[in-house]
């Protein structure tokens, strides 16, 4: 059963509203999931611990459901995290200089090479 | 509302290393008695639990919007996580030391995806001014009015000094509408958020594109507000050098002329 809803993406949350309403009826954290081109026009959600479960999306257009599915791929914040060490460390090798030193977040264990793992 | 709570305790409880971890002393919110729990700062993500060994957190603080600011010494190495609504609470924590105040009110003040985002942008930003010269006409987003407004860091005068980059207003359909350039994913791994190439290096991510202003129609990714796309530019350069290398490949194959 399809229901109509409102959709919105906000950092690396998913929130949904009945199309009347201002508040949402339900969430889901884009963390550890896997977006899945299903057939046309729908794409679906699911997640790492429950794979077997998919959150699926009938979209207006296939161009929509495209757009949808890269945008929610790199919802994430851990892929919002592996692109800063990237180009982190492209820059430093460009430059040899640590681009966040002038922002003073060198040290922050969250910008760290290596220290992320999935 | 719902929410998948089973993927937020598996982000919880995952083996990814967390950003900060320690026991706090939080502060209920109708009674003023502090309970010490067990915090695990993952993303923009603060969870608590009621012991370091227990399985799942009994909450979390999603760290969005927010100003971290330090109380008054009376209450010994407290901060306080502070959001905008009105109907917002707002979270009292105590560290058990001065420098673990310290690095609580730095590390949750950097939490935010926005502030993440913000920093990629200026990275990004950096690399194509490196690479192709300062870029001309694909500087942040113009256009729209946004109601958003960038969300203060709180405690810190900023060392940071970042340009205030214009926040992207939701687009009509709330969805944020990516620019999809072609070519603009060389990522193998393109079927899933956490894609990774399994040793625990960074496999290199594509450039995120850039997000366009809201158009009328959100969904038809209409010509940008912003002007041609950087990405494009980059895939045309790419592009070219790939196939010179490749031409001097099949030139060296077929041997001296």
């Amino acid at each position: 059963v399809l229901k109509k809803r409102l959709v919105k993406l906000v950092v690396n949350f998913l929130f949904y509203f009945r199309t009347d309403e201002a508040e949402p009826i339900g969430a889901l954290l884009l963390e550890h999931c896997r977006i899945t081109k299903e057939e046309e026009n729908v794409f679906s959600i699911s997640f790492i611990e429950e794979p077997e479960r998919k959150y699926c999306f009938e979209c207006d257009s296939e161009e929509q459901c495209q757009e949808w599915i890269e945008a929610l791929k790199r919802a994430s914040y851990e892929f919002m995290r592996r692109s800063l060490i990237f180009y982190r460390n492209e820059i430093q090798k460009m430059t040899g200089k640590d681009p966040l030193e002038q922002y003073g977040i060198s040290e922050e264990a969250r910008f760290q090479l290596g220290t992320h793992k999935p | 509302m719902k929410l998948n709570e089973r993927s937020l305790v598996f982000y919880a409880t995952c083996d990814s290393p967390a950003d900060n971890a320690g026991f706090l002393y939080k502060r209920g919110e109708r009674h003023t008695a502090y309970h010490r729990r067990w915090f695990v700062l993952k993303g923009n993500m603060l969870f608590y639990f009621e012991e370091r060994e227990s399985r799942e957190p009994v909450g979390v603080i999603v760290l969005e919007g927010c100003t971290v600011e330090l109380c008054d010494a009376a209450e010994g190495f407290a901060f306080a996580i502070r959001f905008g609504g009105a109907k917002s609470r707002t979270y009292v924590l105590a560290a058990e030391s001065q420098a673990a105040m310290e690095s609580w009110v730095k590390s949750l003040s950097r939490a935010s995806f926005d502030y993440m985002r913000l920093v990629v942008r200026e990275l990004e930003k950096q690399l194509e001014e490196m690479r192709w010269g300062p870029a001309g006409g694909c500087g942040g987003c113009r256009g729209a009015p946004t109601s958003w407004k960038p969300k203060p860091l709180g405690m810190e005068p900023s060392p940071e000094r970042l340009p205030a980059l214009p926040a992207v207003p939701p687009k009509e359909n709330g969805c944020a509408v990516w620019n999809n350039a072609p070519g603009a994913d060389p990522l193998p791994d393109t079927s899933g958020c956490d894609g990774h190439d399994g040793e625990g290096n960074p496999r290199p991510p594509p450039l995120p594109p850039r997000r366009r202003a809201s158009s009328s129609d959100g969904s038809t990714g209409a010509a940008a507000a912003e002007g041609p796309s950087a990405f494009c530019r980059l895939h045309e350069r790419y592009g070219q050098e790939v196939a010179r290398l490749r031409q001097d490949w099949l030139e060296r194959r077929r041997g001296p002329r």
